[in-house]
């Protein structure tokens, strides 16, 4: 799983701002323009995709929309890179990635990338909502990214916040400092809207003050 | 929602919204994140908007909260600028105390709701508390300039430019008092109500002028040795006003001729006037019973007669009226002070000052009494005891009159008497027997009402303080006094913080029957505009002093 806190070394932003950037390493998303990944597995309350490229999922707390009759909005809670079948396990080589894929590039065809994402609204008519759709997301329907505009759009309430830390079974605090850094970033990183996504989590986690602090110091870094 | 003001369009900023509170205790208001604490100061003016009404109120207290103990046992550090707006308005936040003190109905449907109601009712949850506008103030307490003349402005309100005024006929129509610690500017609130009541015409005044303040010019308390002189009633007001001096070459040094010279004579001095002075003499009680016996046979010539009998002659007086020698000589003793005051003379030349005062006092003329350098206590304490019994009889019976004939030319104008170190006057023991206390008792009925300036409010006595329409209170520290200022005066609990809280200069707290509301006030300023307006010509240019004085005349006489 990766943290926020293992993509420090660079700036923090790159990451982001690579899979936006069209042409780049982890450009061209498969036959259908920009999707990241098609939906295998899918529930009320969270979906698994299959990425199209290897290692080209979306980043950890990333905001995902998945195209069907009605939009579904998630967000990338896990992302997890395994062997197709399940009783072949990789092995070590001891040889770069590069060398690898020169001298063995089979091995690449046996593993896929996949992601999971939590789900917390869909569009309708009236636009965003923040509640659970009255219907999961379609198995193979297409998962794109979101961009700046929606993720505005969507997050004009944080009522969603309440909705990561209400989940049981994922890292809340990572994912919470994951999506709060990403669409603080789609804001343009104006202040008045870190205050008032941190008065918000003040608000959730009033009790916790030592949780709070530790969310908003890394958030801010 | 957060974030979003919810602007009314009518009114100042919206500052918070009402939490919790009740009728008797007040309201509370969480502050707004926005707004800063500092600005919350106690005695600040701030309407409440109810559903149905709106609730003008004070700010009483102030407190800082948090809805959890961590945060206040491990605070951000001071670089921690987010965290610390992050938790303002949330995990920390701000109440503030306010006392409702009028309500007002928001759509007059009936008549009679109109205007300012004492509160009956409280608003809702999360009524919207904003800051107080000028209309809110000038609705409430009026505004100077309008035909009766009713309305005098002695100030502004905290942190505000518009006019508070005082109901200049309720202020005339009761005794009222003017309060706070020595140094606290109350000479200059005084000057402030007597200049109120003079312009306006609304009542005549007698002035008993302790240390000379009001007449002539006073010396303004300003840092260092740079003091300067204001205007004395009698600058300002010139032919409305009358200085009468019991020390004429002081009066004269000062730069001032007296209109009238002050002389008391030995047969003006009743016994009821030796009461008042006990404490103050240190007389036995049974001295003044001495007195009467002495009177019972002398009638008017008796203080004249015991002081002129010498040492052992005494006892033997005594004996023959029947007293007890050893008071009546104590009686005697105490009594000779007199005899060394340069206003007691044995015979009267100019006529009887009474008589004199009361014509002033006919015609309008408000009269000042000077005491120069008789300052000790005992002469003022006679002087005033004197002349106002007699003012007072007369009062009584020109009210009488009146009463019977109902003629309206018959009406006596109403008066009010200014007193300084009340306590003196009307302490437990001497309100029982001054004429002062028989006048702050009496109330309205013989036009006769008291202005009681003093600093130790809590040594006058309750009865005469509950009778006390307006109170104008600078800074008092003594909680005994701040108690008894607030005696007798409703809907005032939450102010004992804001008095104690006031500055030491040119603010004060005016409450009671005069204004609708409790208010605290920045008095209003002892300048040059203040005596343009009210009618001092001195300072103006002479265009339009020349302008000014052939309006008058024409007012005065007519065209031509």
């Amino acid at each position: 799983m990766n943290s926020i806190e293992e993509q420090r070394g660079a700036s923090p932003l790159s990451r982001f701002m690579a899979e936006e950037a069209l042409g780049n390493g982890n450009g061209s998303h498969g036959k259908n323009g920009d999707y990241l990944g098609e939906v295998i597995e899918s529930s009320t309350t969270e979906f698994v995709a299959e990425s199209c490229e290897l290692h080209g999922a979306p980043s950890f707390g990333r905001f995902v929309r998945v195209v069907s009759e009605v939009p579904i909005i998630g967000i990338v809670f896990n992302v997890f890179t395994q062997s197709i079948e399940p009783n072949r396990r990789p092995t070590a080589y001891g040889k770069t990635e590069e060398e690898l894929r020169l001298e063995q590039p089979q091995i690449f065809e046996l593993l896929r990338t996949e992601f999971q994402a939590l789900v917390i609204g869909y569009v309708d008519d009236t636009g965003p909502v923040q509640t659970l759709p009255p219907q999961p997301a379609r198995i193979h329907s297409f998962v794109y990214p979101c961009d700046d505009d929606e993720v505005r759009a969507f997050t004009r309430t944080d009522d969603y916040l309440r909705s990561i830390l209400n989940t049981a079974k994922i890292p809340t605090d990572e994912l919470v400092i994951a999506t709060m850094r990403h669409t603080l970033r789609a804001h343009g990183r104006a202040a008045p809207y870190l205050v008032r996504m941190g008065k918000e989590l003040a608000r959730l986690l009033g009790d916790d003050y030592d949780r709070l602090s530790s969310i908003i110091r890394r958030v801010a870094y | 929602m957060k974030g979003k003001a919810i602007q009314n369009g009518r009114r100042g900023r919206r500052i918070g919204a009402v939490t919790r509170g009740s009728l008797v205790e007040g309201l509370e208001m969480k502050l707004d994140p926005e707004q800063n604490i500092e600005d919350m100061k106690a005695g600040k003016f701030v309407v409440i908007e109810g559903d149905k009404n709106d609730f003008f109120s004070m700010v009483t207290d102030m407190r800082l909260d948090a809805n959890n103990q961590d945060v206040l046992l491990h605070p951000p550090a001071q670089e921690d600028a987010l965290l610390r707006q992050v938790l303002s308005g949330t995990s920390t936040y701000n109440i503030v105390s306010l006392r409702p003190m009028l309500m007002m109905a928001k759509d007059a449907g009936d008549p009679e709701l109109e205007g300012p109601r004492p509160v009956k009712a409280i608003p809702s949850h999360f009524s919207l508390v904003q800051e107080a506008e000028e209309e809110d103030v000038a609705k409430i307490f009026g505004r100077e300039g309008d035909e009766q003349g009713k309305y005098f402005s002695i100030g502004t309100p905290l942190d505000m430019d518009t006019q508070v005024c005082i109901d200049t006929i309720r202020f005339a129509e009761r005794s009222n008092g003017i309060f706070g610690k020595t140094g606290t500017g109350k000479s200059f609130l005084t000057r402030l109500a007597l200049c109120g009541l003079i312009h306006f015409d609304k009542a005549v005044n007698l002035i008993f002028d302790m240390h000379n303040e009001y007449g002539f010019k006073a010396m303004k308390e300003t840092g260092g040795s740079n003091s300067t002189f204001v205007k004395g009633l009698k600058q300002l007001f010139g032919p409305k006003v009358a200085i009468f001096s019991l020390d004429p070459q002081s009066t004269r040094a000062r730069g001032m001729q007296p209109d009238y010279e002050v002389y008391i004579s030995y047969d003006q001095i009743s016994v009821e006037d030796i009461a008042p002075l006990q404490d103050e003499l240190k007389l036995n009680p049974t001295a003044v019973e001495s007195a009467y016996l002495v009177y019972a046979v002398y009638k008017d010539r008796w203080l004249r007669t015991l002081l002129a009998l010498e040492g052992p002659d005494v006892e033997e007086f005594a004996r023959e009226i029947g007293a007890h020698p050893g008071s009546l000589v104590a009686l005697h003793r105490k009594l000779k002070r007199l005899e060394s005051f340069p206003f007691m003379v044995s015979r009267l030349e100019g006529g009887d000052v009474v008589d004199r005062i009361m014509q002033y006092l006919d015609q309008g003329i408000n009269v000042v009494l000077e005491f120069g350098q008789q300052t000790s206590m005992l002469s003022y304490l006679l002087v005033a005891n004197i002349i106002a019994r007699r003012i007072h009889e007369m009062y009584v019976k020109k009210s009488e009159r009146f009463y019977a004939t109902q003629r309206p030319e018959d009406q006596p104008r109403q008066l009010m008497i200014t007193i300084e170190e009340a306590h003196k006057f009307l302490n437990p023991s001497a309100a029982k027997q001054t004429i002062f206390g028989v006048i702050a008792r009496e109330m309205r009925k013989y036009y006769v009402s008291l202005l009681i300036v003093d600093q130790r409010p809590s040594s006058i006595d309750d009865e005469v303080l509950s009778q006390i329409g307006t109170r104008i209170t600078a800074l008092l520290n003594d909680e005994k006094d701040i108690q008894a200022v607030l005696t007798g005066v409703s809907g005032t609990e939450g102010l004992r913080s804001v008095l104690a809280s006031l500055d030491s200069k040119q603010q004060a707290l005016v409450m009671g029957h005069a204004v609708p509301m409790p208010v605290v006030i920045r008095t209003r300023n002892y300048d040059e505009k203040f005596y343009s307006d009210m009618g001092c010509l001195d300072e103006l240019p002479e265009k339009e002093r020349k302008e000014k004085v052939e309006a008058d005349t024409v007012a005065l006489f007519g065209e031509g």
